[in-house]
């Protein structure tokens, strides 16, 4: 039963070791600067190309654009931006294909809500959402 | 997937011998059982505490993956892969990228390809400690589960560190790679190549030289090497019947050739040695990293030359690698359009599976759960 022993000795000897456990929810946790969390949006930079819509592999953006309210300006500004974050996976695709960084991620990732259509957030809640913003994007 | 109907008449017999009557019954194991690894069932009909036979049922985690990525592109697919082999999917990410790459004849930059290595051999660390744990809990060993995962999660933080997601990380693109490593990232690895060294030590301590467990596996779920090849069995359920066959020596890919590693094997053909080569595994993965890492490329470019819109030439392309489960293949055809006209992906996990009826027949009850988790299956990759 030598081999049982040395088990044994191996599982003692944590008694004194460092702990490992986290402490969350109590003490939040804090996730590096690259973590992809939800998605901060800023309307003003955003050129409506459809770009991210387009790359989403669920399809879970939904935006609409409105012609630019100044008669001399070209383009279009946003109207409606949501996000479906039953579905959406945290892929990083449409931050990436972004060519303006309108839609970056952020390092908040507690979305548990008490019913699913919290999850729909609109451009509003998207915009409201911008603390601890990625930087490289 | 239909059950099959002559499993469900159960015989009932009268023993002269013992004066006793004995019957056939079917028990129901899973879906929802911790030691199904996941949404697994298995059918088992048992005479007493034998086996007589059994029928796995699969599919509860179908997503039509292939299905879907026809009408996805190929930057698109990617996080689909994240979510197969949801234990190691950096080398879903780069099965897929490598299918890709072959039909474009793409040429990947050297430091894309470094990254790559180390972040797949970091990745099958991983899935084994995560087998290591669960295959103990399941026989009965709840701390090395605890050990297994606090090491795990080392590797864990530094892929999130990497690329942001400590799970579904979709870090690798068709061309390279998404983000370059993040200033002293490559000096935490070493470190982790390190600390891990001297962890294995003490796991060989703690549970490999336990008596109660070697007389647990010794001598269960053995098949020999002609089985294990009829069954297309590939990874470690191959290699423990004595069979050499490692696609990163044999077929390397990568930059794997630049590496002095070996492919353990076993000729036992049993838990046991499935247990002993996983374990000798990590090992080999340690030495690779250790090169990797000695030899990553100071600087340069993290992304190859790659099309704007990647569309494939016509035609069709299988490529294999060597996940930490077996081989995992690639089959694209591609009618010249930005998406797949039929992806296909040969999921080492399911195909290894197909050997649990054989093995379990004639077993002890008992022994069940301990030759299933020996198999090492990842439902999201059997069920696709
Ligand atoms: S992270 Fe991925 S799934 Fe989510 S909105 Fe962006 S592209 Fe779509
Ligand atoms: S990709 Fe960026 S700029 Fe284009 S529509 Fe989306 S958020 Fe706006």
């Amino acid at each position: 039963m030598l081999g049982f022993a040395k088990g044994l000795g191996y599982t003692f000897k944590q008694l004194t070791a460092k702990k490992v456990t986290h402490f969350y929810p109590d003490v939040p946790y804090p996730m590096p600067p690259r973590f992809r969390g939800i998605q901060h949006f800023s309307p003003e930079k955003c050129i409506v190309c459809n770009q991210c819509a387009r790359i989403c592999p669920t399809e879970c953006i939904q935006l609409t654009g409105k012609p630019h309210p100044d008669p001399e300006k070209k383009g279009k500004i946003i109207d409606t931006y949501d996000i479906n974050f039953e579905i959406c996976i945290l892929c990083d695709l449409c931050t990436e294909v972004c060519p303006t960084n309108a839609i970056v991620m952020t390092n908040n990732f507690e979305l548990a809500t008490y019913s699913r259509d919290e999850l729909f957030k609109n451009l509003n809640w998207l915009d409201d959402n911008n603390t601890n913003v990625r930087e490289e994007n | 997937m239909s059950m099959n109907l002559d499993m469900i008449s159960l015989n009932s017999e009268f023993s002269e011998g013992t004066g006793l009557r004995t019957e056939e019954m079917l028990l129901n194991v899973g879906p929802q059982h911790p030691s199904t690894h996941g949404v697994f069932r298995l059918v088992v009909k048992i005479d007493g505490e034998t086996i007589k036979e059994s029928l796995p049922v699969i599919g509860y985690l179908h997503r039509g993956t292939e299905k879907l990525a026809e009408g996805l592109n190929y930057t698109q697919i990617i996080p689909y892969t994240d979510r197969m082999d949801y234990l190691s999917a950096m080398t879903n990410n780069y099965v897929i990228c490598h299918a890709v790459e072959t039909m474009m004849g793409i040429q990947i930059p050297e430091r894309a390809d470094f990254l790559r290595v180390i972040v797949m051999e970091m990745n099958r660390i991983a899935s084994h400690l995560v087998w290591w744990g669960t295959y103990l809990l399941d026989i009965g060993a709840m701390s090395p589960f605890l050990f297994a995962f606090r090491d795990r999660e080392m590797i864990l933080e530094l892929f999130n560190e990497l690329c942001g997601a400590r799970l579904t990380y979709n870090y690798m693109r068709i061309g390279g790679v998404k983000w370059d490593a993040p200033p002293g990232w490559i000096e935490k690895v070493k470190e982790f190549v390190k600390h891990l060294k001297k962890e294995i030590e003490n796991y060989h301590a703690l549970v490999t030289g336990n008596e109660i467990f070697i007389n647990r596996l010794q001598g269960i779920g053995k098949f020999d090497a002609k089985t294990a090849i009829d069954y297309s069995l590939s990874g470690v359920m191959l290699r423990s019947t004595g069979v050499k066959w490692d696609l990163r020596k044999d077929e390397p890919y990568s930059v794997y050739n630049r590496f002095e590693f070996d492919v353990p094997t076993a000729t036992e053909g049993d838990c046991l040695a499935r247990y002993q080569l996983r374990m000798a595994e990590i090992e080999q993965s340690l030495r690779i990293l250790e090169q990797a890492l000695g030899q990553f490329p100071e600087e340069g470019e993290i992304m190859g030359k790659v099309p704007k819109v990647i569309r494939p030439p016509q035609g069709e392309t299988f490529v294999r690698i060597e996940s930490p489960r077996g081989e995992i293949g690639c089959y694209i055809a591609s009618n010249g359009k930005d998406k797949p006209w039929r992806m296909k992906f040969r999921r080492p996990s399911f195909n290894n599976l197909q050997i649990l009826p054989k093995l379990l027949k004639g077993e002890n009850i008992s022994n069940m759960v301990a030759i299933l988790g020996s198999i090492d299956i990842v439902l999201g990759e059997v069920d696709a």
